[in-house]
């Protein structure tokens, strides 16, 4: 049964930069070796770190953002017959997945068979609240939806009302998320392309 | 890969995607009824998907795991040492999301740490620019200090500068069967500049009209 | 006093309704009266069975939606939050049957809603915010006289005896022009509710399935959606989304005078940041000057969509009205626009709109609207709303701006007027409505306040 942390209810951090350190230290006390020195070589970039103002909140209900992408993780058992099938399903697409470019907020999303083929890890980083969307989901792409988690054990279908609280029951939330360029949404990437593109034209124009 | 043309009535490309939609209708033949569903309905926009097959299939990134484009998956799962998983919930805790060292290896899109299974199991999953073997390489160089107090919270992890630390990544790691990447294209560096430029033209734009 | 019909220029061809009209509250279907007068009365239950006695004796008087395409002078509506129904008794397994943003109450989802900052419920007006406000009964009237008489009936019955008390009174009214405090027409455009029988009026879209505004019915996914528990609870009942604003007209008219150096220029400015003109004229059908017999035109005024102004080159992809209602505006993100619609009541309350007013004092004056925001799941498309068109606008590529009329500005926020051959941003862009308060409710059908009203216990 997948852990559901309350990462929404985390404690607020009023600990000093020299507090967070002597905590460190104690938590690796009974460290592997590796850890503890670790630990003591690379002190002053954990300094930093530590003194850094929060990057992390709440996807919403469940999961974690940073600035404006967000983690969704879930763990899914397979049904009967559902990792070949999916698996054959992935190997036609062959990387080609336009339901997500029409969702338009996906920045990635993997697709790993885990324990034996038993169960589907799906893990993606996205763009705001997953939950604001679903419905939206179930009524512009319901079959692409349905194709691949028809595969997953008790996937009540997009279009029962209760797909939302299906995916919330098998979601694990990260402990901990960590996006390079956390306010570049997919959308503003896509702006930036083509703004690009037309600067590169401008230049050679003039050159 | 061939061209597409305009038209995709080419015999050979129609025969291609015939036999992928004769595949697909076995595979889903003991599937669900709603999935059996799903899939006619399905089947136009499959079928245009198909034919018109961009150049974004996946590829290897390595060693181990695949790539679209620039952009590369690593996926590991493995056990926590013991105390492993409550020494690290804290370390994540006290980082609020904060790792510098993250920016300084220049090629690392995003990653998360996941606990599963009631804290016995580890889920590492990142997105990075390049190959899979130069990616270690760069941890080991750049940071590996921040590596070695992050993962020593894995069972038997030997050591960033160990000799056998690849062989342990290739135990734990497991490929992604499927991987869709937004911009395949556009690496870390890459998004950087475009910031860089997109910045430069809401400003050059702004004082036009001043 | 104008008949529904006549008010929206006589021409509302009615099909058959196949919703129970007779049990929805008459403000969930019937439109604003032009003009319009009401109060809104707040209240707090201190004990049960007295709060159950005064729905008792107030529900007749109740409007529903019968013939709400003919004529009526006066409807009182009311809602009651979580924390109402829980001091009116309802039974446990029905209070849980309610989803989560309804219970814990507006206040407690500001992280959802984005209400932080000047908007933060710390801030808002009492009793907002105080988990106090049990029950809203509005009075809706089309003339001062038949107000302040429907008012008198429901003050009697709070009056009459202990146990439910006043927390607030706001007046409000209709105002020279029907203009809000910023001085513009509002309330245009609103959904088409499939079998709610009325023709849809132009450029309202395609009609909606009920159960998307009204619990009970089938909803857009074919299923309705979820309903609270009993049946007869849930039935033809609905969500009221209850928002208070206050408008800082001094700092409109002062970001006016500052971005613009003629008076022609301002109201373009003006216009560019509504979408409409003050007449309720559309940029994208006026895109020059205002029309006000378009604006007044009620077949004409709402009757377009953007498949000519994809770039926002007449009416802005950041402006107002295309915020709350994008139509066929390509978005950066897959949406199915009809699932995010909303029934909008507005109420204008405090003195009329004056285009002199330039003081921070006059800022500070209680002038604004207060609205109702009505749809079967109100919590989650309110908060849709807030996180996703109001709050930012990366849903139409233009990354952190906000909504220039109620979107809460940060300094230095900046509002995009598409252009040729360059598009013009405005700089320092200021927050022009504040929330003051509001409340989740929910509005009971006329069989489920007497059922409420009859619980033992």
């Amino acid at each position: 049964m997948p852990t559901q942390t309350a990462t929404a209810n985390r404690p607020k951090q009023s600990l000093t930069v020299d507090e967070k350190i002597q905590k460190m230290r104690e938590l690796y006390a009974d460290a592997p070796e590796i850890g503890k020195t670790a630990l003591e070589n690379g002190l002053p970039t954990l300094t930093q770190a530590l003194a850094a103002p929060s990057a992390e909140q709440t996807a919403g209900r469940i999961g974690l953002r940073q600035g404006k992408v967000s983690e969704l993780c879930v763990f899914l058992p397979f049904v009967k017959g559902g990792a070949k099938r999916l698996r054959g399903f992935l190997q036609l697409l062959e990387g080609n997945f336009r339901a997500a470019d029409a969702v338009g907020t996906v920045h990635d999303m993997r697709f790993v068979f885990v324990d034996n083929d038993t169960k589907l890890l799906f893990a993606t980083a996205y763009d705001g609240d997953f939950d604001e969307y679903i419905d939206d989901f179930a009524a512009k792409i319901p079959n692409a939806m349905d194709l691949w988690l028809c595969n997953c054990e008790g996937y009540p279908g997009m279009r029962s009302g209760k797909a939302k609280e299906w995916i919330f029951d098998h979601q694990i939330a990260a402990e901990a998320w960590y996006v390079n360029s956390p306010n570049l949404t997919a959308a503003e990437t896509r702006r930036l392309e083509k703004v690009g593109k037309a600067v590169e034209e401008l230049l050679d124009k003039i050159g | 890969m061939a061209t597409q043309t305009a038209t995709p009535t080419k015999p050979k490309q129609d025969s291609a995607v015939e036999q992928k939609i004769q595949e697909l209708r076995t595979l889903f033949a003991d599937a669900p009824e709603m999935a059996k569903t799903g899939l006619e309905h399905a089947l136009p926009s499959l079928m245009s998907q198909a034919a018109e097959a961009q150049a974004s299939e996946t590829e290897s990134a390595g060693r181990i795991g695949i790539r679209q484009g620039t952009v590369s998956e690593l996926t590991v799962i493995a056990p926590f040492a013991p105390g492993g998983a409550k020494r690290l919930r804290a370390v994540l805790r006290l980082l609020n999301g904060n790792f510098s060292g993250g920016r300084k290896v220049g090629t690392l899109h995003n990653m998360r740490f996941v606990f599963v299974d009631n804290d016995t199991r580890f889920l590492f999953a990142t997105a990075y620019d390049g190959q899979w073997d130069p990616y270690i390489d760069d941890f080991a160089t750049k940071i590996p200090d921040e590596m070695d107090v992050i993962f020593s919270a894995f069972e038997g992890w030997p050591g960033i500068h160990s000799p056998k630390v690849k062989d342990w990544i290739v135990k734990h790691q497991i490929p992604a069967e499927g991987w869709y990447v937004a911009h395949p294209d556009l690496s870390v560096a890459e998004a950087g500049r475009l910031k860089h430029i997109g910045k430069a033209v809401d400003e050059f734009l702004d004082k036009l009209n001043e | 006093m104008l008949s529904v019909k006549e008010s929206v220029g006589g021409q509302l061809g009615t099909r058959a309704p196949t919703l129970d009209l007779d049990e929805i509250q008459a403000i969930v279907l019937r439109p604003r009266p032009a003009p319009y007068f009401g109060t809104h009365v707040l209240l707090r239950i201190d004990d049960a069975e007295a709060g159950r006695e005064f729905l008792r004796r107030l529900t007749p008087h109740i409007g529903s939606s019968a013939h709400w395409w003919s004529a009526a002078h006066t409807w009182l509506a009311i809602g009651i939050s979580y924390a109402g129904l829980e001091a009116l008794g309802l039974p446990q397994d029905s209070l849980q049957s309610f989803p989560e943003a309804f219970r814990v109450g507006m206040a407690a989802r500001a992280r959802e809603l984005r209400d932080q900052g000047v908007n933060d419920p710390k801030h808002w007006d009492a009793p907002f915010g105080t988990g106090q406000v049990h029950i809203g009964v509005s009075a809706l009237s089309d003339s001062e006289e038949n107000w302040r008489r429907a008012l008198k009936i429901a003050r009697e019955q709070y009056e009459a005896f202990s146990g439910v008390s006043v927390l607030r009174s706001q007046d409000f009214g209709f105002q020279p022009g029907d203009l809000n405090p910023l001085g513009y027409k509002d309330g245009i455009d609103q959904p088409a509710i499939e079998g709610s029988g009325a023709e849809p009026l132009p450029g309202q879209g395609p009609v909606i399935k009920a159960g998307e505004f009204i619990l009970g019915y089938p909803g857009e996914a074919g299923v309705p959606l979820p309903m609270p528990q009993p049946d007869i609870l849930g039935r033809n009942s609905t969500y009221v989304g209850f928002r208070k604003y206050q408008s800082r007209v001094g700092a409109f008219n002062r970001f006016l005078r500052a971005h613009g150096s003629t008076e022609e220029e301002r109201e373009l400015l003006a216009a560019k940041l509504v979408g409409r003109w003050r007449s309720g004229a559309p940029l994208t059908l006026a895109p020059e000057a205002d029309d006000a017999v378009l604006g007044a035109d009620a077949q004409r005024n709402n009757d377009f969509d953007y498949a000519n102004d994809v770039r926002g080159l007449k009416a802005p992809l950041g402006c107002h009205i295309r915020r709350m209602n994008p139509r066929d505006t390509q978005l950066t993100r897959l949406t199915d626009v009809n699932l995010h619609r909303l029934i909008r009541r507005g109420t204008t309350y405090g003195p009329p709109y004056d285009p002199n007013a330039v003081s921070t004092e006059a800022d500070e004056i209680p002038r604004g609207a207060i609205f109702m925001f009505i749809s079967a799941k109100a919590m989650a498309t309110m908060e849709f709303l807030q996180q996703e068109w109001i709050d930012e606008g990366n849903f139409v590529g233009l990354g952190e701006e906000r909504d220039p009329i109620i979107g809460r500005q940060e300094e230095g926020a900046s509002f995009t007027i598409p252009h040729e051959p360059v598009r013009r941003r405005v700089h320092g862009i200021d927050t022009f409505n504040v929330l003051r308060g509001g409340e989740y409710f929910f509005m009971p059908s006329i069989s489920a306040l007497t059922w409420i009203a009859n619980l033992s216990g």
